[in-house]
């Protein structure tokens, strides 16, 4: 996913002409969105910080404590033999990365053939999320029912047996098929997005001039898509990063992520500071990953 | 996207699958004329009540009976588990009329403040007609801010077709656990812990280091051979045979043998385990108490008791006597149901405290990720 | 060509993948018992029932008008803000990044939470008796979508190089003409996967909606997980079933007539729309 070193010279130009100097649309246009914002999301997330500094009392009542409990809690790292680092949040990075390269895997090539070869693109697209309007949970149930080996397709092939002996039910397995499934769109999108701007002529030019069609892929259509498999990336990666659903829907609940960690402080446990002092390093470290992510970017894309 | 299950979650059962028992509903609907003139004392009041609860959890006919006597209209809203309901109203929210926690959360809620008092000038019917013991609950001594809604207990089931065994101890529950790695739990501390703690021979409700020590060992070596981890699909799983043997609840026990046509048998373990009980709570907030009260009222007439009864298969805290007739009665009978004395004896509630919690929620935690 | 056609089967596939999964839901939507497992045989009295609830048809309705009205309001402000901010200087840009990647990464339960938190206080504050119901959904959503609508349409704004708005702009063109004339039919694709995202997000949120949601305003993912401890019931099932049957001919019908109306208009409208 390492930025090409060198674009095709068109897009560069263009790029480069772009200088932070010229005329450009007004800065004010981020006011609207940077005020909703402010307003309702870093006013509330206030709440937030302020919990992570404070201390459960009674069953679940705060007290505004300003103390570093949670935060110590966290850096002592273990709970019983549990390291939540080494255990919990690489786990949860591992699912991210799985889930970020199979929808990337799969989409890719679904997004380059809806935005190059495709007759009836926007319809395509459209059908790519149609499914996604019917619900989180129902879809989730039916994966319930398909990796079922008593499943009546499998019963009728033959196959149970099979199914059975592969124990994908209540499995990672089964998570990582439900995360695909569920995160394809995110990605295919944004692929679409990117890729259906592309001047199909030049990868044409490209081979013509003797590229073979893999190296043409390389030289003009990757860059000219990068934008588009990283803006799909992030929407996958980042969300990920919370899940918690599927694994307790499809992998029997048996693998504990951050997100499930965050949740189960607020949901079962009652413990909202320590939830929210979880959080407060996920959503610091993470934010900070992607400025340095977004940075370098800048800097080979010139974003800026 | 969220939140879901993992949190507790009180038994229902299907009521659905259970065929018989519409017939005999129906039957007994006719016959109990009893309660007719008490649901009646709640006179035309009109309004709105906002009812959040689970789901399914009232009898439909309740409903519209309900609306017919009293002129209040009932807007339903359902939650999935007591601690996203409680994690609402402690947020804040507010205009619920009617809510219906399990008895540690109903505590919890009363130790924070978050429920209203009760006016119990307003609820003759439960004054007459509730069993005494259900009018004096651990949970909330004084009936200052709860009715007893039903309760039940927490026990296992297991597939007789699958199981050779009968257990019948929580000591062979965890035997044959091991023996077939074809177990489901519910996604719920209280209950697991406690489970084991009894058949440690401690209390459901310890709190005891040492104990708690003990449990996390047993739990730790269990969780290699446990399928799923859930609090509502765990019988589904075991219909479907993804797991044979699960620890749940006792509606969710019937359910699951009446859908297997008798192949799963629901199990009190001789060591102990738990009793739970729902209560009928207005939390702060609430737009409509008086409507409130009149739904509580309303449904201690004893053939409305009845018909959430033969609904929800949950024990009634009406006097035993008062449901003979109703549409509850042919289940009077039914040890699942209602347990004998001498099983009810050897359960606890749940009682454990603020700090109890939160040891018992990192030996969860770390069974959940181990 | 080859590849074209390897390309399409291998699309194919995909879409059998996306759909297997839903065709067995609208299968078992037409099953008559109340059993989600087994079958026992056909029936469409779960499509009445569901019709006949309440609490389904409202919560539907109020679904998809919050969902299109996020939808709309997060493409304006994602879109002004994927306009602007690319060129920004750093020290003003970086921190709306780190602002909208916050609302990105921030896990949803705690951002709920937060809201719900934030709404009540807020509400109380300018003596609302209750601040709770389909707007406050609606206000919550919009955070977290217009990111996901900036994030793509930055995408392809970025990469799509910005001579045209430059040359646009030395002409004496204003924003907003330019906008409409040089900017929007080119990122109108992108405009339109991120109002897609959007309006997907908010019409499947459940922890959000649930957690700011007051006690009239429920929607349809609400009303779904509630009815959770059963698994899925049937009638939501058949929910399932009519709303995928009704956005496919929607989504279908829709295309046709636009493409008509297009040819009818000169060529070269809105480019892959």
């Amino acid at each position: 996913m390492a930025p090409p070193e060198d674009g095709p010279k068109e897009h560069r130009r263009g790029l480069t002409r772009a200088g932070a100097g010229g005329p450009r649309y007004p800065a004010w246009l981020v006011l609207p969105a940077v005020s909703w914002y402010v307003l309702f999301f870093l006013v509330p997330l206030g709440f937030i910080v302020a919990t992570s500094f404070g201390t459960v009392v009674g069953f679940s009542d705060i007290a505004y404590t300003w103390s570093l409990d949670n935060y110590r809690y966290l850096w002592d790292d273990v709970v019983g033999e549990l390291h939540i680092y080494r255990d919990i949040f690489l786990a949860t990075f591992k699912l991210s990365i799985v889930g970020t390269l199979s929808t990337l895997a799969i989409g890719f090539p679904l997004a380059y053939y809806i935005a190059r070869y495709a007759k009836h693109k926007t319809l395509l697209l459209l059908l790519v999320i149609v499914p996604f309007w019917t619900s989180f949970l129902i879809r989730a149930y039916a994966w319930l029912i398909v990796l079922d080996p008593e499943f009546p397709l499998f019963r009728a092939l033959g196959m149970s047996e099979l199914v059975e002996r592969q124990g994908i039910l209540f499995s990672e397995k089964a998570i990582f098929i439900g995360v695909t499934y569920n995160y394809l769109p995110l990605m295919v999108l944004p692929l679409y997005a990117a890729l259906e701007r592309m001047d199909w002529s030049l990868v044409e030019a490209a081979q013509d001039l003797g590229d073979s069609p893999l190296r043409a892929f390389r030289r003009v259509t990757l860059p000219l898509a990068l934008p588009g498999i990283l803006a799909g990336s992030l929407l996958v990666f980042i969300p990920l990063t919370g899940e918690y659903i599927i694994p307790v829907i499809l992998g029997g609940n048996k693998t504990f992520y951050a997100g499930s960690l965050i949740a189960q402080q607020f949901l079962e446990s009652g413990d909202w500071p320590l939830g929210s002092a979880i959080a407060m390093v996920v959503i610091g470290a993470l934010t900070i990953a992607l400025l340095i992510y977004a940075r370098a970017l800048g800097k080979q894309e010139q974003y800026g | 996207m969220s939140d879901e299950l993992s949190m507790w979650e009180r038994p229902l059962n299907r009521r659905g699958f259970v065929a018989g028992a519409s017939a005999a509903a129906l039957a007994a609907a006719g016959l109990g004329r009893l309660g007719a003139t008490d649901a009646l004392a709640a006179t035309e009041q009109g309004g709105t009540l906002f009812y959040y609860n689970w789901a399914q959890y009232v009898n439909p006919k309740t409903y519209a009976e309900f609306t017919k006597a009293t002129g209040i209209k009932v807007k339903k809203g359902f939650y999935d588990s007591n601690e996203t309901l409680a994690a609402k109203l402690r947020g804040g929210a507010r205009g619920y009329d009617l809510v219906c926690p399990t008895g540690y959360m109903t505590k919890e809620l009363i130790s924070e403040k978050r429920l209203l008092p009760l006016d119990w000038s307003k609820l003759p019917n439960v004054k007459r007609n509730a069993d005494p013991k259900f009018l004096r609950t651990g949970d909330d001594p004084k009936g200052t801010y709860s009715v007893v809604k039903d309760w039940g207990t927490t026990g296992f089931m297991y597939r007789t077709d699958k199981i050779k065994e009968r257990p019948t101890t929580w000591r062979e529950f965890v035997a044959l656990t091991k023996k077939y790695s074809k177990t489901s739990l519910v996604d719920s501390s209280p209950e697991v812990v406690g489970s084991i703690a009894t058949m440690l021979g401690y209390s459901y409700n310890t709190e005891k280091q040492k104990e708690l020590d003990a449990v996390r060992k047993v739990l730790l070596e269990l969780k290699p051979h446990i399928v799923l981890l859930h609090s509502s699909n765990y019988d589904t799983a075991i219909a479907r045979g993804q797991a044979w043997m699960g620890l749940g609840w006792n509606g969710d026990g019937l359910a699951l043998a009446a859908r297997l046509k008798g192949k799963a048998r629901y199990v009190v373990a001789k060591e102990g385990g738990e009793i739970w009980i729902d209560y009928y709570n207005i939390p702060v907030g609430a737009a409509n108490t008086d409507a409130a009260h009149a739904w509580i009222n309303f449904v201690y007439s004893p053939r409305i008791a009845g018909l959430e009864t033969s609904y929800t298969y949950y024990g009634s805290p009406l006097k035993r006597s008062l449901l003979r007739g109703t549409a509850a009665g042919a289940l009077l009978k039914d040890p699942v149901v209602f347990p004998a004395p001498a099983t009810v004896k050897k359960l606890e509630t749940n009682q454990v405290s603020a700090a109890g919690k939160r040891l018992r929620e990192r030996i969860w935690t770390e069974f959940k990720a181990s | 060509m080859n590849a074209r056609r390897g390309l399409g089967a291998y699309s194919l596939l995909v879409y059998v993948f996306l759909y297997a999964p839903i065709l067995v839901v609208v299968a078992f939507a037409f099953n008559g018992g109340r059993e989600v497992l087994f079958w026992e045989g056909f029936s469409t009295r779960w499509f009445e029932v569901a019709l006949r609830t309440p609490e389904i048809t409202e919560a539907l309705r109020r679904s998809v008008l919050i969902a299109l009205g996020n939808a709309l309001v997060a493409c304006v402000l994602g879109t002004m803000l994927a306009l602007a901010l690319p060129r920004m200087r750093p020290w003003l840009r970086t921190p709306i990044d780190a602002l909208a990647y916050m609302t990105l990464v921030t896990p949803e339960i705690v951002f709920a939470i937060a809201a719900l938190v934030f709404f009540v206080q807020a509400g109380d504050a300018i003596g609302l008796d209750n601040a709770l119901g389909w707007h406050t959904i609606l206000i919550a959503h919009v955070v977290f979508n217009a990111s996901v609508v900036a994030l793509v349409v930055r995408a392809r704004f970025v990469s799509m190089g910005q001579s045209l708005e430059e040359a646009s702009f030395d002409l004496g063109a204003g924003a907003l003409s330019t906008f409409r004339q040089v900017t929007f039919p080119r990122l109108a694709p992108a405009i339109f996967a991120g109002g897609l995202l959007a309006f997907t997000f908010s019409f499947d949120d459940f922890v959000t909606s649930f957690f700011v949601t007051g006690p009239t305003s429920e929607t349809l993912p609400i009303y779904i997980w509630g009815q959770l401890r059963f698994g899925v019931t049937p009638a939501i099932n058949a929910t399932a079933a009519m709303m995928l049957g009704l956005t496919l001919v929607g989504v279908v019908v829709a295309y046709l007539v636009l493409r008509r109306s297009e040819q009818g208009r000169e060529r070269g409208g809105l480019p892959g729309v």
